[in-house]
């Protein structure tokens, strides 16, 4: 909630070291994570969760960490946040390390780490926004008009006063974003933010989460399994596997990078031989027989589809069909990380 | 709840949530509008007993639940004992409903705090009172004040009935109760920190941890006379001012300052060293990463 605003009237009203120390957050970076490391266990069960890992993130904009299970994504969250505390490295939060400044680190994040296990179910939808805006450190009446507004953009506000225990699961995901959202924090870590919720809650989450980035300056870093909305929603993405980070770059840049476009022929005259010659000079990634015939994938990036066509025309193929794949994020997952998102929690939160 | 978004303020606010980012809340911050105005640790304090007045309001079964099977429980001592000793019990039967009394405040006061934390780790609201600008502990600290109030309420209402029951009167200077209560009580408040913090490390011991509730009847009855030592001992030393307190009809005031400072110094020890043990023992947590498992 309105970051720039406050800092400026705390800019024109601070002691020394307040002022000090706003000088020194302005141009800090949102968050800032330094050669982290954290593991578990001891001797042979020790596991590595996070492996010398550094990250920073820019004021306003939307972090996407992806990876498999275990891949670390949730220990380094905690580490942020200093529920967990690191083997080594260092965490800050708009310059304030979260280790020795946690109090002042405290003020600007907050997270959502359990979904729809995240407030009160006895309580109030308002009564939670209230009382962990306080908690967060935020007089609750000054917000009261901001929380009223942040329930009508979740469409929750005809349920404000309705104890969340008797509202539905994706309604209860959205009052836990809300009452993240209550202290207004410039910094959120969001744990899987749409899992559970239908398509269209989903939808309004994360038109919400693009609206607080882009109009509130919100920075936001999101797990997620579900690539659409990591997709939709971030501007970066970081993708962990083991511990490390793989890959951390723009969704167009890491689909660019990946090099895997293919191209999709079907035609009813692809026979055995055919198919054994395309094998043998090109990567066919699969094989399929339609109605329309037989349809092959293969990855012709750049001159390897002149080749592809060139082969087809010399065995008088008539082609029915013909278009490209666009490698997708999960292509770029999977090939970064080895490895599958889980499909099922995948589907069941996706678009 | 009121907006304030008409008026126009300029405040320094002396105990307000100490931010040294430039953030939305600071320690000396200019606020007008509708931006965010820090919240204090009145607003803390207010925010924490409002929580918990609405969470013993909506768990009513909880409620009423511990106050009928503490009467319950006193029906069967009080009856059960006048058969069994006929008017032995009777002659003291003052004596047995202000232990009782004191019981019943410990109890509630150190399950709550103890099973508190295992409650927030169930609901996932744990972590969210770790981030908080405040700190843990104080949060924790107010929560543990906000227990003792719902304890104490529901603790009148028990020996309200029992004096009802029994047809027997008692001096209750709401002033010196409340003051030599909660005092003795705080004691056992450290206690529940320590199980708390350890229920944190170690998950489900907590019925192990509330096997410890009735040793305080021992500690009630603690012959502090005859063992002077007993007195350093949780609820002891505020068990027996309590009886003087409540059935000689002695103030506070005109106890010695050496008896009131014990109990002073026996509540704030217990109450720091149990305070200390939680947050070690969540630091253990965070450092083996399972704080919010449960």
């Amino acid at each position: 909630m309105g970051r720039t605003a406050a800092a400026d009237e705390q800019r024109d009203t601070a002691t020394p070291a307040t002022e000090a120390a706003t000088t020194g957050s302005a141009t800090a970076p949102a968050l800032a994570i330094e050669s982290l490391s954290k593991q578990f266990g001891d001797g042979e069960n020790t596991v590595v969760a996070v492996d010398d890992v550094s990250l920073t993130v820019d004021p306003g904009t939307v972090v996407g960490l992806l990876g498999p299970n275990g891949a670390g994504k949730t220990t380094l969250i905690k580490c942020a946040l200093g529920i967990v505390l690191p083997d080594t490295g260092a965490v800050r939060v708009f310059g304030s390390d979260v280790a020795d400044s946690h109090q002042a680190a405290y003020a600007n994040v907050d997270a959502m780490l359990e979904g729809a296990r995240n407030d009160y179910w006895r309580l109030t939808v308002r009564e939670n926004l209230r009382y962990f805006a306080t908690i967060h450190g935020v007089d609750p009446a000054s917000v009261a008009t901001r929380h009223d507004r942040l329930l009508d953009r979740l469409n929750l506000a005809d349920k404000a006063d309705t104890p969340v225990r008797e509202l539905s699961r994706g309604m209860k995901q959205k009052v836990s974003l809300a009452s993240v959202l209550a202290g207004g924090a410039d910094l959120v870590f969001l744990d899987e933010p749409t899992l559970g919720l239908d398509v269209e809650s989903a939808r309004t989450l994360r038109r919400e989460l693009r609206r607080l980035a882009h109009e509130e300056g919100l920075t936001i870093v999101l797990s997620s399994h579900n690539m659409g909305v990591i997709e939709a929603v971030c501007d970066r993405v970081v993708m962990m596997t083991d511990g490390r980070i793989v890959a951390d770059n723009t969704v167009s840049a890491l689909l660019s990078a990946a090099d895997r476009n293919v191209v999709r022929i079907t035609s009813p005259d692809i026979d055995t031989a055919l198919l054994t010659t395309l094998r043998s000079t090109f990567d066919v990634q699969a094989v399929e027989s339609t109605s329309d015939g037989t349809r092959v994938d293969i990855a012709a990036g750049g001159d390897t589809l002149y080749a592809v066509m060139e082969t087809l025309r010399a065995d008088d193929v008539t082609i029915e069909t013909i278009q490209t794949l666009k490698p997708e994020l999960e292509d770029v997952f999977v090939e970064l990380t080895g490895m599958a998102p889980e499909q099922a929690e995948q589907r069941s939160g996706s678009l | 709840m009121t907006d304030d978004s008409d008026t126009t303020t300029t405040s320094t606010t002396a105990n307000a949530v100490p931010s040294a980012s430039g953030a939305t809340v600071s320690s000396a911050s200019t606020t007008h509008d509708s931006e965010p105005k820090p919240a204090t640790y009145y607003h803390l304090a207010k925010a924490v007993l409002y929580r918990e007045f609405l969470i013993f309001v909506r768990y009513p079964a909880n409620a009423i639940g511990g106050i009928v099977v503490a009467l319950f429980f006193f029906g069967v001592l009080f009856y059960g004992g006048r058969l069994l000793t006929g008017r032995a019990l009777t002659d003291s039967i003052e004596g047995i409903i202000v232990g009782y009394f004191l019981w019943t405040l410990s109890v509630g006061a150190y399950s709550s705090v103890s099973n508190d934390l295992g409650s927030e780790v169930q609901w996932g609201t744990l972590e969210r009172h770790i981030t908080t600008p405040f700190g843990f502990a104080p949060v924790a600290l107010l929560k543990g004040v906000a227990k003792i109030v719902r304890t104490f309420l529901t603790s009148a209402v028990i020996l309200a009935a029992m004096l009802l029951l029994t047809g027997t009167q008692l001096s209750l200077s709401p002033f010196t109760v409340v003051v030599i209560a909660g005092l003795s009580i705080t004691s056992v408040l450290g206690l529940g920190f320590a199980a708390g913090g350890i229920t944190v490390l170690y998950k489900r011991i907590g019925n192990w941890l509330n096997l410890l509730q009735f040793g305080f009847v021992v500690l009630i009855s603690a012959p502090v006379f005859d063992a002077p030592w007993t007195r350093v001992l949780p609820l002891a030393h505020g068990s027996a001012l309590l009886q003087r307190a409540m059935v000689d009809g002695i103030r506070l005031w005109e106890f010695g300052l050496l008896e009131l400072g014990l109990l002073v110094g026996v509540a704030g020890g217990y109450l720091a060293g149990g305070y200390l043990v939680f947050q070690l023992a969540t630091r253990r947590a965070r450092r083996l990463g399972v704080l919010g498992d449960y």
